[in-house]
């Protein structure tokens, strides 16, 4: 009853507004000129130049997402380096092929895979100085995307390499090590972060001086750091284990510490400019 | 439009004191900072940058200090440094894309601003060329079009046209102009012509302090009644120029007319005439420029 009432009512509302409009000016039609307000074309430009003008001043922003940081990192990065990271990749498992043989003891395992992971660490790490050569620290600085986080970038990327590798010789040496693969990671372990250490305080310090190729060279130099737990072979035996924990505790907080010192330089901003003022 | 303001900047590396307490309000309009080597303009520049962390005072664009704009102010920002880098094993195209994908302008719209900017630096015909076959010229070309890739509103650009020659100057200082609207120039020179035609505000750095800061025309008339201009032999002129520090010299048949700048009259007969920015340069930093150096070779 209710809904019959409201219906009709809305369709006498509907009946008196055709009733209405089929008395006025067609509105499928066009309207009388007199009807319409007078266009000034002038004032009409000049509204549209106004929004037009308006419109061009809106700047549309965008924010690239961290992924498309980091891709673009890696687009832009020179043949050599991806020939450098497929070589130190394949060596990597060539190597933990060629360890799995038996006749090799598990000390010359060892060594081995520890001697090859820091040497790639340092070999993957060298690619970062290109950031810094040739004055492109400056205008790399001033960039949306500035030197601070794309060292972090090519961090991250030299991190993910070593990983794979450490994960690659973990496989190989921490199943056989009667110790388990928590020694192993410690054995190897060590020497990298401390020749990690030595060759980050040699790139920060050497700033300006060193191309690709010699930091490359320093990279292996460093590197070489790692080679000294295998001139003294009782230092894997079982009683010096607490000495290699504090290393590596103390090599990471080192580590830390100089990354964080590399990045403050940076924002400080004296670091970059060669020639300060 | 952004509004860029410095606060009572100092920067000071070791013992030396490279900016001392700058303040500066810079709205849309191209400013040019003229200073003898030294001076402290780079110093200011890389701190307007971001590059360089003043050690006392603050920078703020539209009120709010850099540092907290971060990424926000970078975004806004082209900045050509006086030492420009580049990867030599890039072509141009390459680097251009590179930097355009660091200022993060999107891949769609960084391929045509790309190519628009290598037309507008006249680098077109060079794009797939490595860097480390580049001329001087032809980086600093370079690195205006690197610098004006993601039409900045603001711009600051250190010593852009050393290494350009006279065309190219000319080329830059109107492209320049062209982008004039609706941002911040800030270029430094110790070149005076550079920014004698194109800057609305001149400011003159000295020992880095501000010295002197107005229009073209304000500046010289700072400098009114101390300007000199005397028509001599050849042989007086040998003579005056061996006591008095002439900035200029023009032979006008037998006679050389000889240009002074000085509070008082260097010789008798010697007439005040108009100064120009060359002149206010001159009276500030005591320095003759090359050119006249050239010019009193040739002529005497």
């Amino acid at each position: 009853m209710l809904l019959n009432t409201l219906s009709s009512g809305k369709k006498q509302k509907k009946k008196r507004f055709l009733f209405y409009l089929g008395n006025g000016p067609n509105p499928f039609g066009t309207l009388p000129s007199e009807w319409r307000f007078p266009l000034d074309p002038d004032k009409k430009k000049q509204s549209l130049a106004a929004i037009g003008a308006e419109a061009g001043r809106k700047r549309i922003r965008r924010y690239p997402s961290l992924c498309e940081h980091i891709w673009n990192q890696m687009r832009f990065q020179s043949a050599a380096h991806w020939l450098l990271q497929g070589i130190l990749l394949f060596g990597a498992m060539f190597l933990a092929l060629f360890l799995r043989q038996e006749s090799i003891g598990d000390l010359s395992r060892l060594s081995s895979c520890s001697v090859f992971f820091t040497f790639a660490g340092n070999l993957c790490f060298s690619q970062t100085v290109r950031l810094f050569s040739r004055h492109m620290a400056e205008l790399e600085q001033t960039l949306y995307l500035n030197l601070k986080q794309m060292v972090c970038i090519r961090m991250l990327e030299a991190g993910l390499c070593d990983l794979v590798i450490l994960a690659l010789f973990l496989g190989i040496t921490g199943g056989v090590n009667p110790l388990g693969i928590g020694v192993s990671l410690l054995y190897m372990l060590v020497p990298f972060l401390w020749s990690d250490i030595l060759y980050l305080h040699m790139l920060t310090s050497l700033r300006g001086m060193l191309s690709s190729l010699r930091s490359l060279l320093l990279g292996l130099l460093c590197g070489a750091a790692a080679l000294f737990p295998i001139l003294w072979d009782s230092v894997y035996q079982p009683e010096y284990l607490i000495v290699w924990q504090l290393l590596a505790i103390a090599g990471i907080l080192l580590l830390a510490a100089e990354i964080a010192g590399l990045l403050g330089k940076i924002e400080q901003g004296d670091y970059l400019t060669a020639a300060p003022y | 439009m952004p509004e860029l303001t410095t606060d009572r900047v100092t920067k000071h590396f070791k013992n030396k004191i490279a900016v001392e307490q700058v303040s500066l309000c810079l709205r849309e309009g191209v400013y040019g900072f003229l200073g003898a080597n030294g001076a402290g303009k780079t110093t200011l520049l890389r701190m307007l940058c971001g590059v360089l962390k003043p050690s006392a005072g603050e920078i703020r664009c539209n009120g709010v200090p850099i540092a907290k704009l971060d990424g926000d102010y970078r975004y806004m920002l082209g900045y050509l440094p006086q030492d420009f880098g580049y990867y030599p094993d890039f072509t141009a195209r390459r680097y251009l894309e590179y930097l355009a994908s660091c200022k993060a302008i999107p891949k769609e719209l960084a391929k045509d601003r790309v190519q628009e900017m290598l037309r507008l630096t006249g680098l077109e015909a060079d794009q797939k060329s490595r860097l480390k076959t580049f001329s001087g010229g032809m980086l600093r070309r370079l690195g205006i079009a690197q610098a004006l890739l993601n039409d900045p509103e603001i711009l600051i650009l250190d010593e852009p046209t050393s290494g350009l020659d006279p065309k190219e100057r000319i080329r830059f200082r109107n492209i320049i102009s062209s982008l004039s609207k609706s941002r911040i120039i800030v270029l430094s020179t110790h070149i005076v012509s550079d920014v004698e035609f194109i800057a609305d505000e001149i400011l003159l750095m000295k020992q880095g302090r501000i010295i002197r800061q107005g229009t073209v025309p304000e500046v010289t008339e700072s400098i009114n009644g101390k300007v000199w201009e005397y028509l001599a032999s050849q042989e007086e002129a040998l003579r005056i120029n061996e006591t008095q520090a002439v900035s200029n010299l023009k032979n006008e048949g037998e006679k050389v007319r000889l240009r002074f700048v000085s509070d008082n009259p260097p010789c008798e007969g010697a007439l005040p005439v108009r100064p120009g920015l060359e002149d206010v340069y001159l009276y500030h930093f005591e320095e003759v420029s090359e050119h006249v150096e050239h010019l009193e070779r040739r002529t005497l």
